[in-house]
C-alpha cells in the first residue's frame, strides 16, 4: 500500500516510517507541514495518509484540518490521523460526512503493531478506526444518552468495539461469541439506535456517530 | 563652588520677579476663574488657566533645577474625558493643580526675601572687598565707631578689604544655603506628592501582574508542548522500536512477554502524561479556543450541557485557561456534589470583561469556601477577576466568573 505521512518530529517520522517499510508498505512521501502534505498527496495520490493533528507552522490542529480539506475535495481520500491526545470533537468532525475512510488513533496505538496495521488496512478500505481512548470517553458519559440509554451492556460492549471499526469477524473474536450472536446485536443496536436499513458499511458509522453526537 | 554659588544668586535674584509674575497671575485667576464659574465659560477658562499654571509651574522646576542639578520631575496625571466638564474634575481632582497654586502664591514672600537677602549680602561683601577705590569719595563724619575708622583711613579701608575678601565664602555659602533650601521648598509643592506616586505604583503593580500571569499562560503552553513533543514523542518512538524487536522474536521467545510488558509499561506512562496534560492545559484550548473546549468538556459530562455563546469569540490565553478551568471544575460539582442533571454554560463579552456563568438544576448548598472553589477563586483574582457562587439549599447553583481581558 502507498502511503503519505504528515509528522513534524523527526524521531516519530522516521520511527513510522520504518515500521511501514518493514511491513510491506511503501512510503510515498514523508512531510512535516500541512501546506506539504497537501501537496504530496496531490502528486502521489496515495491510498492512505497518516497525519498528525498538530503541525506547523501554528502547531494547533492544522493536520486535521488538512485531512478534513483533502476529504472535501476528494471524497475518496483515506485519512488516518494519529495524534498525542484524543479530543472526542475530532472525531466527530472526521466521521461527520458518514462515508468512512477515516481513523483516529492515539500515536500509542502504533505500537501495538498488529493492531495499527489492521486499523491501516481497514480505513484504507474505507473502514474505519476509532481509538478506543475515545470510546472509552464516551462510556464515561451515562444520562441523556436517549438511544443509547435503550442498549444492553452486551449491546454496548458490541457499539464500542464498532466504533472502534471492527469487523463482525473481529468482534466475534474480541468477544467471544458466535458470529450469529454478534449479528443479532448489531441488529439490535440498529433498531434501538432508530437506523434505517441501509448499506450495511454506512450504518455502522452512523450509529457510531449517533454515539458519538450524544 | 564659583559656578553654584552664581547659580544659587541667578536663582534667587530671579526668584524676586517670578514671585512677582507668580502673585499677579495667581490674583488673576482666582479673580477672573471664580468670577466666570457662575457663567458656562467657567470651565474652559478653567481649564486654560490650569494649562498655563501648569506651564508656569514647569519653568518653576526648571528654575529650581539650577540649584537642584536637575529639574524637578512633573507631577501630572493625563488628563481623560470626553467632555469638558470630565476634564475640569480630571484636573481639579488631581492635588497638583493645587499644589502648583500654592507654590506661585508663597514663591512672593519667598523670592523676594530671598532675593533681596542675596542682592544686599553680595553687593556689602563685594563693596568691602573694594573699599579703597571709593570709600574716600563718601567721607562720612558721622558715622559710627566701627565705620568711622573703616571709610575714613587708608588703613582702615584696606582692613575692610581683608575683611571683605574673609567674609567672602561666608557669602557664598549662604548665597547657596538660601538658594538651596527655596528650591528644596519648590520641591515639596512642585514634585510628584503621595497622590502621584500611588498611582503610578497601582499602574506598575497592574501591568507587572498582567506580565507575571501572561508568563505563566505562556509557560504552561509551553510545557503543554514540551511534554507533547518531547517526552510523549520519545516515549512513542521507543515504543515503535520495542514493536519493531517483538515482530523479528520468534513466536516461542521466551522474551516476548517481557517485551509486551514493557510496551505495556510504556503505554501507562503515556495515559499518565496525558492526564498530567489535560490538568496543566488541555490542548483543545491551544487548538480552538475556549468555546470548542468548553463544549468538549459538555460532551465529556454525564450532565445535559447547554453551551451559549459566540463560538467564534478569542480572549487572551490567560483568561481562556481560568475560565476552562472554572467551568470544568463547576460541571464536575454540580455532577459529583449538587445530583444536578442539567447545565447551561454561558460565556459573555463585554467591553472590559469576559463572564462565564453556570446554572444547574441541582440541590445547592455548594460550599463556598471548599478547597476546589477557593482554589478557582485564587485564580480568578489572580486576574483581576471575581467568582461568585450562590448556591441556597435546593438549588439552584449560579457559579460566576467574571474576568477582564
Amino acid at each position: 500500500m502507498r502511503i503519505v505521512i504528515a509528522e513534524d518530529l523527526l524521531l516519530l517520522r522516521d520511527g513510522m516510517v520504518r515500521l511501514l517499510t518493514d511491513t510491506g508498505h511503501t512510503v510515498a512521501a514523508a512531510v512535516d507541514t500541512a501546506p506539504a502534505l497537501l501537496a504530496a498527496v496531490a502528486e502521489h495520490r496515495p491510498d492512505l495518509s497518516i497525519v498528525d493533528v498538530r503541525l506547523p507552522p501554528g502547531f494547533r490542529d492544522e493536520g486535521l484540518r488538512a485531512a478534513l480539506t483533502l476529504r472535501a475535495t476528494d471524497p475518496d481520500t483515506k485519512v488516518l490521523i494519529v495524534s498525542q491526545y484524543v479530543e472526542r470533537a475530532y472525531a466527530v468532525e472526521l466521521l461527520a460526512d458518514g462515508r468512512g475512510g477515516v481513523g483516529y488513533l492515539l500515536k500509542d496505538r502504533v505500537t501495538a503493531l498488529d493492531d495499527f496495521l489492521d486499523a491501516v488496512e481497514r480505513v484504507a478500505n474505507g473502514g474505519t478506526a476509532l481509538d478506543p481512548e475515545v470510546v472509552r470517553q464516551l462510556f464515561t458519559r451515562n444520562s441523556h444518552n436517549h438511544g443509547v440509554d435503550g442498549l444492553t451492556p452486551r449491546e454496548r460492549e458490541v457499539l464500542g468495539l464498532m466504533a472502534q471499526g471492527l469487523s463482525n469477524a473481529a468482534i466475534c473474536a474480541a468477544l467471544v461469541l458466535a458470529p450469529v450472536s454478534v449479528e443479532k446485536h448489531i441488529t439490535n443496536i440498529f433498531a434501538k439506535l432508530d437506523l434505517p436499513p441501509a448499506d450495511d458499511a454506512n450504518r455502522r458509522v452512523l450509529a457510531v456517530l449517533t454515539y458519538l453526537n450524544h | 563652588m564659583i559656578r553654584t554659588t552664581a547659580s544659587a544668586m541667578a536663582y534667587l535674584v530671579s526668584s524676586i520677579v517670578a514671585g512677582f509674575v507668580g502673585l499677579l497671575w495667581s490674583l488673576a485667576i482666582i479673580l477672573g476663574v471664580g468670577l466666570l464659574s457662575i457663567t458656562l465659560a467657567g470651565g474652559p477658562a478653567f481649564l486654560g488657566t490650569a494649562w498655563v499654571t501648569r506651564r508656569l509651574a514647569d519653568l518653576e522646576r526648571h528654575r529650581a533645577g539650577w540649584v537642584l542639578g536637575s529639574a524637578i520631575p512633573a507631577p501630572y496625571l493625563p488628563i481623560e474625558g470626553a467632555t469638558v466638564q470630565q476634564r475640569v474634575s480630571a484636573v481639579a481632582t488631581q492635588p497638583a493643580t493645587w499644589r502648583d497654586l500654592a507654590w506661585l502664591v508663597v514663591l512672593f514672600p519667598l523670592g523676594l526675601a530671598g532675593g533681596i537677602a542675596a542682592i544686599v549680602a553680595t553687593v556689602v561683601d563685594l563693596a568691602a572687598v573694594v573699599a579703597p577705590a571709593w570709600a574716600w569719595a563718601v567721607p562720612n563724619p558721622r558715622a559710627p565707631f566701627p565705620m568711622d575708622p573703616l571709610m575714613t583711613t587708608m588703613p582702615g579701608r584696606f582692613g575692610l578689604t581683608i575683611l571683605g575678601v574673609l567674609l567672602l565664602p561666608v557669602t557664598a555659602w549662604f548665597l547657596r544655603t538660601a538658594g538651596l533650601a527655596q528650591a528644596r521648598t519648590a520641591r515639596v509643592l512642585l514634585a510628584p506628592g503621595a497622590h502621584r506616586c500611588l498611582v503610578e505604583e497601582t499602574t506598575r503593580l497592574v501591568q507587572t501582574r498582567r506580565r507575571v500571569v501572561d508568563a505563566q499562560a505562556a509557560e504552561l503552553r509551553r510545557i503543554e508542548r514540551d511534554l507533547h513533543d518531547g517526552a510523549q514523542a520519545r516515549i512513542v518512538a521507543a515504543g515503535m522500536t520495542l514493536a519493531l524487536a517483538a515482530r523479528k522474536l520468534p513466536a516461542d521467545a521466551t522474551a516476548a512477554s517481557d517485551v509486551d510488558l514493557a510496551r505495556r509499561q510504556l503505554d501507562d506512562a503515556l495515559t499518565e502524561l496525558r492526564r498530567l496534560v489535560r490538568g496543566i492545559h488541555p490542548p483543545i484550548l491551544t487548538d480552538r479556543g475556549l468555546h470548542a473546549a468548553v463544549a468538549a468538556l459538555a460532551g465529556d459530562s454525564p450532565l445535559a450541557v447547554e453551551v451559549r455563546g459566540d463560538p467564534d469569540d478569542r480572549y487572551p490565553p490567560a483568561v481562556e485557561s481560568a475560565a476552562y478551568f472554572v467551568i470544568a471544575e463547576g460541571l464536575a460539582n454540580a455532577g459529583k456534589h449538587a445530583d444536578a442533571r442539567t447545565c447551561v454554560v454561558t460565556l459573555a463579552r463585554t467591553a472590559v470583561t469576559v463572564t462565564v456563568t453556570l446554572v444547574d438544576d441541582g440541590q445547592g448548598g455548594a460550599d463556598p469556601s471548599g478547597s476546589g472553589l477557593d482554589g478557582l477563586r485564587r485564580r480568578v483574582e489572580a486576574l483581576d477577576g471575581q467568582l461568585t457562587i450562590t448556591s441556597p439549599p435546593g438549588g439552584p447553583t449560579v457559579l460566576s466568573a467574571e474576568l477582564p481581558h
